[in-house]
């Protein structure tokens, strides 16, 4: 079997209905600061995700989009710590398990794609010998039928010569090739879920399409979480989008609906920020001012220093709660409502 | 490494033609395009292990030309083999007929040429203390000597490289700390002082272990010992901080998010990487483990190549003074290029190249 569900770009309606497959609720991941309360990276995000959909975590550098992911998988890196929240996969909590049954969820049910193909490899060990590291963890097979799964692995990802990229050394590959490897190392138990943390940042345009291709066409129907700073990449390949700022979801919807009717004033800004003469390319260009950092308390709503629609009412939090069709946390919502 | 050579533009010719072969395949499937990019070249291990040989050899050549020519002028400036042969009673006449005998009457230019020729056909002369074959003399001493470096540099290994791993898997960790700072103090004390601890305890109070000579394996304990016992802290504190470099990489995070336990991430990931940079520090030591082992021969009355060394120096005796230098200088480079060849094995960067 492929690991890759082969399957026409258009004909992937949105399963509205299918099975959640997983289910994030409330998450807190914190950072202890020397000498008060914790920094919150990620604080309060909800997610859930049903098979075959795609969700697209898009905002700033250092919103928090990475801690969520790492948070799947339980290895935030010390001394941050998930302090709250929930996390299912199937219905089963996955955030609370024991190491030992927490290492069978990571690259088995959930895998995950990480930013730099650079660096992402061990440069010392063949790509052959890592994929069948995780294929032998995982599943009960012998070397020959692990080295099999791999070179299907790598063959599935669009890797010319796959037998012979099994011996090769990560420097021995081009960046978009050892991207193509991560994808099938994160694939290659075929996982429930799939994460992606920016999968094309690190990569020079022309081969940042071809990725691209590959998510799209290949992995169109694959439960999957998407995060990019380009709202262009999640046009295309995303069902739903959440947009997050300092460590919330501020807005989410179809991806359509977001993207054609913006109504958090962050995701407004996002869009504005968009230059004119590329629509099909959009990417988030900075806003005025500055999100907050670990340093900065923040009172009511985060945004509302760079917001040119605050108003007192802004020093009270505004909750993520459907404000006239769709989940939108701000006191002013922008747009217009269903 | 890989400046281009015929060999190499040879290969990148082929690899260019295999290229655009793929591109009808490339046709077929567009959306997969652009992976193959036939611009690898593969350089074979041994030819940069033939490169590096020829090297080395070309600089031991010129190394050992230069040490014998400074050691024949400094020991000619030091003192009279003449007089040493003649012992304290020789008279004028004596030495006179000593200078004809090894043609130390002629000028020293002279001299120089004849000696050079002589090492340039491995003749160091005989000793001048027991006319027995200079060489000779040197190689006997060999298998002594190594037996004790080559149990202090497994001791080394075998002790080292797995403790530093364990240091540096989790530097954090107290037991650690305390155990990383015992091996900063054991850096600090001077191996001699290590052997005559050893010997005060072990041979003088306790009776357990003879204190000289070379007496079989139990004898053997003490100087290796004392021998590891300033290189093991060197390369345990190199590999742990190697490996605590290592952990904190990127790919370590990959394997872990793919289910790696910390054991795995320590010894297939880290290790390995670790392993890159403590090469050079532990080929250097092999190299210097000879000549380094001369204190701990003196202290323990070792029957090896150093001890013969001192000896030979104290007593004058230049030609095998010459043939032991000459010998311990193609063991250190010997140590350095089979260090630059475990390189090529270890590092695949190295090895084969992307162009
Ligand atoms: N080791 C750490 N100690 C303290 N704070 C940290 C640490 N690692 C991350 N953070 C904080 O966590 C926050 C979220 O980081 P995260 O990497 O999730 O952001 P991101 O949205 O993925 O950003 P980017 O787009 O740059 O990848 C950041 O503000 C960062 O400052
Ligand atoms: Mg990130």
């Amino acid at each position: 079997m492929s690991i890759v569900e082969e399957v026409a770009p258009s004909a992937s309606p949105v399963p509205e209905t299918g099975e959640r497959v997983l289910r994030v609720n409330d998450l807190v991941v914190e950072f202890p600061r020397p000498d008060r309360s914790g920094f919150r990276a990620v604080n309060g995000v909800d997610i859930e995700l049903r098979r075959g959909e795609t969700l697209g975590i898009v905002g700033e550098s250092g919103s928090g989009k990475t801690m969520i992911a790492l948070s799947l998988l339980g290895i935030v890196p010390l001394p941050g710590k998930i302090i709250e929240g929930t996390i299912s996969l199937r219905g089963r909590r996955i955030d609370n398990l024991p190491p030992r049954e927490i290492r069978k969820v990571r690259g088995n049910d959930i895998g995950i794609v990480f930013q730099d193909p650079m660096t992402g490899l061990n440069p010392v060990r063949t790509v052959g010998s890592q994929l069948m590291e995780s294929a032998l963890r995982h599943n009960n097979l012998s070397r020959r039928e692990a080295e099999e799964r791999a070179f299907k692995a790598l063959d599935d990802v669009g890797i010319p010569a796959a037998r012979e990229r099994l011996k090769a050394y990560p420097h021995e590959l081009s960046g978009g090739l050892r991207q193509r490897v991560m994808i099938a190392l994160a694939l290659i138990n075929h996982p429930s879920v799939i994460v992606a943390d920016e999968p094309t940042t690190a990569l020079d345009a022309t081969i940042q399409a071809q990725i691209l291709d590959l998510f799209r066409l290949r992995l169109a129907r694959s439960t999957m979480i998407l995060i990019t700073h380009d709202l262009g990449v999640a046009a295309e390949i995303c069902d739903r989008i959440a947009v997050m700022y300092a460590g919330r979801i501020v807005e989410t919807g179809t991806i359509e609906d977001v993207l054609s009717n913006p109504r958090h004033p962050y995701t407004v800004g996002l869009l504005a920020a968009v230059p004119k003469f590329d629509v099909r390319r959009p990417k988030l260009v900075p806003i005025p001012g500055q999100p907050p950092t670990a340093d900065d308390v923040v009172r009511g709503c985060a945004f509302s220093p760079r917001c040119s629609f605050a108003t007192p009412e802004c020093e009270e939090r505004p909750l993520l709660e459907d404000r006239g069709g769709r989940p939108v946390a701000c006191w002013h919502p922008r747009g217009s409502g269903v | 490494m890989a400046e281009p050579s015929g060999g190499v533009h040879v290969t990148d010719v082929t690899k260019n033609s295999v290229g655009a072969k793929s591109e009808p395949n490339e046709l077929v499937q567009p959306d997969i395009a652009g992976g193959s990019r036939g611009d690898e070249i593969i350089i074979p291990v041994y030819w940069n292990i033939a490169r590096t040989l020829g090297k080395r050899l070309v600089e031991l050549a010129f190394l050992l030309f230069v040490i014998s020519t400074v050691l024949f002028f400094a020991l000619r400036l030091t003192g009279d083999p003449a007089a040493v042969l003649a012992g304290e009673t020789g008279d004028a006449e004596q030495l006179a007929l000593i200078r004809a005998q090894y043609g130390l009457d002629k000028p020293i230019i002279i001299q120089y040429l004849i000696f050079l020729g002589k090492v340039a056909v491995l003749d160091f002369g005989t000793s001048l203390a027991n006319a027995q074959d200079a060489l000779g003399l040197v190689l006997e001493r060999l298998p002594t000597s190594f037996t004790l470096v080559i149990i202090a540099f497994s001791a080394n290994l075998i002790v080292a490289i797995p403790l530093g791993a364990w240091l540096g898997g989790r530097p954090d960790q107290r037991l650690r700390k305390g155990a990383s700072t015992m091996v900063f103090i054991a850096q600090g004390i001077p191996g001699y002082i290590t052997g005559l601890i050893l010997i005060q305890i072990f041979a003088v109070e306790l009776r357990w272990l003879p204190s000289i000579g070379n007496q079989g394996p139990l004898s053997w304990l003490m100087p290796a010992f004392t021998l590891a016992s300033f290189q093991a802290p060197q390369v345990i504190r190199v590999i742990s901080a190697n490996v605590a470099e290592a952990m904190r990489e990127d790919y370590i995070r990959t394997a872990r998010a793919n289910g790696a336990g910390f054991q795995t991430l320590l010894w297939r990931h880290a290790l390995k990487n670790a392993m890159l940079g403590a090469t050079a520090l532990i080929g250097t030591q092999v190299a210097f483990l000879l000549s380094g082992s001369i204190i701990t021969e003196v202290i323990f009355a070792w029957p090896g190549l150093g001890r013969l060394l001192v000896t030979s120096v104290q007593t004058l005796d230049f030609p095998v003074v010459q043939a032991a230098v000459f010998m311990i200088s193609i063991f250190v480079y010997t140590a350095i290029t089979l260090t630059d060849i475990v390189f090529l094995f270890i590092d695949p960067r190295l090895r084969r190249q992307r162009a």
